[in-house]
């Protein structure tokens, strides 16, 4: 359903992508792993053109946009059917958690308030923040930012969920929280993409494993292909290094 | 003659001082909004005149920037071939615009870079235009940055209104000297006293109102809860 061929991207005169392959089928669980720095991040936003490659096409369904000539309906289109969870959660500091929840159903989709308010609090109990609904961010810890971020995600009802690191800003104790609510989310058959250090996690709730590594897709496989079967010294290398760190 | 007679006096001058000061309030606030979006969204040439306008408003000295509009506005009427109807009210109004309108887009311009990148990327990833991105999320966060650098752009206006006497607009300062020179400079401490209170008083106001809208941003609760032990601190250290 998703197709990224031969992305190309570079900030300034160092080149971050170098040239991405993927391709993502409806309902897979991919994540993608990697060292700091090789671009995973910037794959993910290549996705919903919040970062604009040189080169390279995308296809998403019937969807098809050329890179070199991105244009903008193509562009919305693709960001209305996917949604993405941040590193840093990046919830809209001046709403309430259900206000955030809601605001794009209401301003985007243009749904009643009153849908809008009903789809938000299933999704807020569904990640467990009924209790939280009136707080203000600033009132909120880590794991329950994430968790507004995740809710204000599957409100949209994206065929494809995006998830950049969730929980590499959150203190080791709020962790469990959100690979919880992420667990339940990519259970629930929606396409995901996520970008994870939690090797184990990663093995756990996967069908699929990319290893990025240098701006390319280096290895691309089963858990157990990638993990008990490293196909070259620098994912071995890489596994070694987390799993060490864990 | 006594001293309170000058009062009323004075005061009769006040609905010309606050009609100049709305008028560069509002004004300068259009001018600021215009010119702080040319400035962000970065538009070849435009953006550098825009950059120049500001730096003008910014560091010529107000009073000087009341004389280029009182000499200059009927140079620039002539020009467009009307008669010169320039009054030094309508200069300074101009003047004072231009002035405020140059200070606060560099409120604005630094309180809509102060709201975190990631807030933009969160609203484009869901699909907002960018009027919804800035009418719902940044805009109202940007808000909550230029508050109170906005508190003392207008402060800094009203001040700067006393000025207008130089170039002969009536406005309170005017007349107070008016007054002063007529009743034989007797009661200069005590008008300048009145003087005094009425700035305040403008300040005090436009502070408050200032303070109401920070008070209820939403963005105010870290603020509430993170100054306190600073306070207590304070309260420690006196
Ligand atoms: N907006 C940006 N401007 C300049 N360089 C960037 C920007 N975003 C990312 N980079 C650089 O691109 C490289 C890849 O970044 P990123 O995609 O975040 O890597 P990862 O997520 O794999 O850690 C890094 O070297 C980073 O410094
Ligand atoms: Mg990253």
């Amino acid at each position: 359903m998703l197709e990224l061929k031969d992305v190309k991207l570079s900030y300034g005169s160092t080149q971050v992508l170098n040239g991405v392959n993927l391709s993502v089928k409806r309902g897979d669980v991919v994540s993608i792993i990697g060292p700091s720095g090789t671009g995973k991040t910037t794959l993910l936003k290549c996705i919903n053109y919040l970062a604009k490659p040189s080169s390279g096409t995308i296809a998403f369904d019937q969807i098809r946009m050329d890179y070199q000539r991105a244009d903008k309906t193509a562009v919305q289109a693709i960001r209305l059917r996917t949604a993405m969870v941040f590193q840093q959660f990046n919830v809209f500091k001046n709403m309430t958690v259900l206000q955030n929840v809601m605001d794009p159903l209401v301003v985007v989709q243009r749904k009643s308030t009153d849908e809008a308010q009903e789809i938000a609090l299933r999704e807020l109990e569904r990640v467990g923040l009924t209790p939280k609904r009136d707080s203000y961010p600033s009132q909120l810890s880590g794991g329950q930012l994430q968790r507004t971020g995740i809710a204000r995600a599957l409100a949209v009802r994206p065929d494809v969920i995006l998830f950049d690191e969730p929980t590499s800003s959150l203190d080791p104790e709020l962790v469990g929280e959100v690979l919880k609510v992420i667990k339940d989310v990519t259970s629930s058959g929606i396409t995901s993409l996520l970008v994870t250090h939690e090797m184990q996690f990663a093995k756990n709730i996967s069908n699929r494993i990319v290893f990025m590594d240098r701006g390319v897709v280096a290895a691309d496989g089963s858990p157990a292909d990638i993990f008990d079967a490293p196909s070259s010294p620098r994912l071995a290398q890489f596994l070694q290094s987390e799993l060490a760190f864990q | 003659m006594d001293v309170s007679a000058m009062i009323p006096e004075l005061l009769s001058a006040l609905p010309l001082t606050l009609a100049i000061t709305f008028t560069a309030l509002i004004s300068g606030f259009c001018l600021a909004l215009i010119a702080t979006t040319l400035r962000v969204r970065r538009v070849p040439l435009i953006s550098h005149l825009v950059d120049l306008y500001v730096s003008y408003a910014r560091s010529v000295p107000v009073v000087l920037q009341l004389f280029v509009a009182f000499y200059g506005l009927p140079l620039l009427v002539i020009l467009f071939g009307a008669k010169d109807f320039i009054s030094a009210t309508m200069a300074a109004m101009v003047g004072l615009s231009l002035y405020h309108g140059g200070y606060l887009s560099e409120v604005m311009r630094p309180a809509y870079l102060a709201v975190d990148r990631g807030q933009h990327d969160a609203a484009d990833s869901l699909g907002y235009t960018f009027r919804q991105k800035i009418s719902r999320v940044v805009g109202p966060q940007a808000v909550h940055f230029a508050l109170p650098g906005y508190g003392n752009s207008i402060i800094y206006l009203i001040h700067n209104v006393a000025l207008v006497m130089y170039i002969g607009a009536a406005d309170v300062m005017a007349t107070a000297h008016l007054i002063m020179e007529r009743d034989y400079n007797q009661f200069q401490f005590e008008t300048y006293l009145v003087l005094a209170v009425i700035y305040s008083l403008m300040c005090l106001v436009a502070w408050l109102i200032v303070r109401f809208f920070e008070l209820r941003s939403p963005m105010q609760a870290p603020e509430a809860t993170t100054t306190t032990p600073i306070k207590n601190e304070l309260l420690a250290s006196v």
